[in-house]
């Protein structure tokens, strides 16, 4: 169980973000409808306080408060379905979880596969392979179990940016403020700060300062170089060389600002910077490494061990080795392991190998062995016991 | 376990919550919209507004007023509720689950490697499609030689779950040469497997059984007793072989083992590992990231300073079980450490085996006793050895 209490914490944390936001939704619909409500409420009161009523009047004040009541409900109605949803999204999620521990074994290996899925495909996302994670997510039937709709919201905002739009981030940023002011994100600044510098690069130094008055005045004091320092662009053509003005204008700089949007998307939803397909596979790749897999000498023949394996064997290059207290021996031709059962054998070019294979070896040689590593060969009975322990 | 239920108790708590209370706002506003309507009925027939009336309407607006009022207020305590639930996943899921580097696959040379194996890892279950779309997303070069393997591959297996032999008989014919040369058995036992299902239809078929046994002349010296076994059982054939001593013939774990005879021997021909890399790779990780993650808590609890990710060597033993051993480790038994080229593992006359930094530090002038055994011997006649 210790894997799923290490691996799935964005698994329930993200669509519980989901939730949270939903219920803020929710409470500021129904807020404003039963302000709406009591408004109505007041119109009526100051109605039936008058000397003379007239039924007309109250008739249509009755009409007034009906309509405002039953917008009312439809709006809690529709808000806390969606708040239902939503948690109803996380306990589907925590029922898979759960499964892994009353399946039976032979059905383990498909939750594990699909657990695989499901880090690749929020490993797609994150690298912004949309279309490849989605076909996985449907093609493994996953699709409730992954964030996609997270991500497919942050490919919109992300793509407007490139193409040098800030209205989808902008309007991110507005649905997202408190969050975004709790987390001192300075993404709307820099998104506004980037607008400016636009309107400067057009040489719309008019329409600028009109921008920079409306956003940049009641700013944060900590902000106030960066302020000046961009302010500053007003004295310089667009072609400047001079620092730091033509950093400023470089265009790059809408890529840092689709990475910063990218991270304070994860860190809004709690989502760690690298995922877990790599974290598992760092940590599963450094547990299997032994400097044998680095050796040169390696012979041709091909090994299970993941580590061995072409690409894999560059990606572990720089992980640490697997820590090893207590021997444990191999055989190299059978690849099975060796014990009092098949005593470990060396032969007399000092190659250990166990005594099954090279017994077998044997039996169809008329008692010779051939060392597979040298090609050396010698007689079984030349073969002497070793003890490891 | 009790972490998702733990989080479950929670969720179950404000899903009731929350239908409650969407219940509840459903009656109590329907119930004021009826009141409002009765008394507006009433209104109609009289002409004057009574003081009775004033007071009635008076009260049911205070009602209102109160319940709106109230139905917010309500909703607004589920605040509590909800934020337990977020409280109660991070307080049983771990959230920073990096243990052993930060993320290495930053450098695009990596990038690209790692996406090249996850590429395979599609082009090995023949989920051809998702390995062309990453290719196209990622800007992969992927050699269409290199799919090619796959592609058979998973077209013979595929077959052999269908319980088709042909495609695999086919394979293993062109290859005959190679698989002999691995010691491997498949081409027999895929001829086997055939010859079973032609005894299966009984006496009807027998002639053609028959005919088909000339195919097993070549596999006579490696499998003389199987094919007994086989031949015998059409002694059998007229009152069906599931009446006969030979009934073990028909169990399907034969068209089990097939496939995996398949795989394996496929992958050895092809240099490749029976299982995918990236299969494995990540299992291991799944084992491995628990205790890494609490010795790493530990670690940070006693403020040992930057975890391990320079050092050479995890800092525990990650036990993963033994089908994840794939090469020897000698640990030196009096050093504790594994060997490496600088200290390899020697083995003294007695045949107890200490690596070479210990052999060094125990023997003086050229003599050693065996520190596991009491022979006496020269240090010098120590030999190293290789696994």
């Amino acid at each position: 169980m210790g894997d799923v209490k290490s691996l799935e914490h964005p698994t329930l944390k993200v669509p519980y973000e989901v939730l949270n936001k939903k219920f803020r939704t929710a409470q500021k619909n129904i807020d404003r409808e039963v302000s709406h409500v009591q408004s109505s409420g007041n119109e009526f009161e100051k109605c039936l306080q008058k000397p003379t009523v007239s039924v007309g009047d109250v008739t249509q004040a009755i009409g007034n408060m009906v309509e405002k009541l039953t917008i009312l409900k439809r709006k809690a109605d529709e808000s806390l379905q969606h708040e239902i949803d939503a948690a109803r999204v996380i306990k589907r999620r925590v029922d898979h979880l759960k499964e892994v521990e009353n399946i039976p074994a032979g059905a383990k290996p498909l939750w594990q596969k699909k657990r695989l899925d499901r880090m690749i495909v929020e490993f797609f996302l994150r690298k912004g392979y949309y279309n490849s994670a989605l076909k996985l997510a449907k093609h493994s039937d996953i699709e409730d179990l992954t964030n996609i709709d997270l991500f497919l919201t942050s490919k919109e905002v992300e793509e407007s940016l490139m193409m040098n739009d800030t209205s989808a981030c902008l309007a991110w940023c507005h649905d997202n403020k408190s969050k975004l002011r709790k987390m001192k994100s300075c993404l709307e600044f820099n998104v506004h700060k980037q607008e400016f510098i636009e309107l400067v690069r057009q040489n719309n130094r008019l329409e600028a300062v009109r921008h920079a008055r409306k956003y940049f005045s009641n700013v944060d004091s900590s902000q106030i170089q960066d302020i000046q320092k961009v302010m500053g662009l007003l004295a310089f053509p667009a072609d400047t060389q001079i620092l730091p003005y033509k950093e400023l204008f470089d265009p790059g700089r809408w890529h840092t600002l689709v990475l910063q949007f990218r991270e304070e998307n994860f860190k809004l939803h709690q989502l760690n910077t690298t995922s877990v397909f790599t974290a598992a596979l760092h940590a599963g790749l450094s547990s299997l490494k032994t400097p044998y897999c680095y050796k040169r000498e390696r012979d041709g023949k091909p090994t299970d061990c993941p580590v061995c394996s072409k690409h894999l064997n560059e990606i572990a290059k720089p992980l640490p080795y697997a820590h090893c207290a207590n021997s444990r021996l191999i055989c190299a031709i059978s690849g099975c392991s060796l014990n009092e059962h098949n005593p470990p054998m060396i032969l007399p070019n000092g190659y250990v190998y166990g005594f099954s294979a090279l017994a077998m070896m044997a039996s169809e040689n008329d008692g010779r062995v051939v060392c597979p590593k040298t090609k050396q060969i010698f007689h079984l009975d030349d073969a002497q016991k070793v003890f490891v322990m | 376990m009790e972490s998702c239920t733990a989080v479950e108790r929670e969720l179950d708590k404000v899903l009731a919550k929350f239908n409650g209370l969407k219940d509840h706002s459903n009656n109590t506003l329907d119930e004021l919209v009826s009141s409002l309507h009765s008394i507006g009925n009433e209104l109609q027939s009289e002409h004057d507004l009574t003081p009775t009336q004033t007071e009635i309407l008076t009260q049911t607006l205070k009602r209102v007023r109160e319940s709106v009022q109230r139905l917010s207020t309500e909703h607004k305590d589920l605040h509590g509720s909800v934020s337990k639930v977020g409280r109660s996943v991070d307080r049983n899921f771990i959230s920073d689950f990096t243990a052993v580097t930060p993320d290495t696959f930053e450098n695009e040379k990596n990038n690209n490697l790692l996406n090249e194996v996850i590429c395979e890892h599609f082009l090995r279950q023949g989920m051809l499609d998702i390995a062309e779309a990453l290719t196209e997303d990622a800007r992969l070069e992927v050699d269409s030689s290199r799919k090619a393997p796959f592609l058979e591959l998973h077209r013979i297996l595929e077959a052999l779950k269908c319980r088709d032999l042909g495609p695999a008989l086919e394979w293993a014919y062109v290859n005959r040469e190679i698989l002999l040369a691995q010691r491997s058995s498949l081409e027999f036992k895929l001829h086997r497997l055939h010859f079973i299902e032609l005894l299966k239809q009984g006496t009807c078929r027998q002639r053609e059984a028959l005919l088909y046994s000339k195919n097993f002349s070549m596999f006579g010296a490696q499998h003389a007793r199987e094919l007994q076994v086989l031949m015998g059982s059409l002694l059998y054939l007229p009152q069906g072989i599931e009446n006969s001593p030979y009934i073990s013939l028909l169990e399907p774990i034969y068209w089990e083992e097939i496939c995996d005879v398949f795989t394996r021997d496929a992958c050895a021909l092809m240099g490749l590992s029976v299982e995918s890399p990236l299969s494995v790779g990540i299992r291991a990780g799944c084992k491995a990231l628990p205790p890494l993650l609490s010795i790493k808590q530990v670690m940070l609890q006693r403020q040992v300073p930057s975890v391990w990710s320079s050092k050479d060597e995890l800092p525990v033993e990650i036990d993963l079980g033994k089908e994840y051993h794939y090469h020897s480790i000698f640990a030196c038994p009096i050093l504790r450490q594994q060997s490496n080229e600088n200290n390899p593992p020697m083995r003294l006359v007695c045949g107890h085996v200490i690596s070479k930094d210990a052999l060094n530090k125990l023997s003086s002038s050229n003599k050693v006793k065996c520190p596991l055994c009491p022979v006496e011997q020269i240090s010098s006649e120590a030999v190293q050895i290789y696994f």
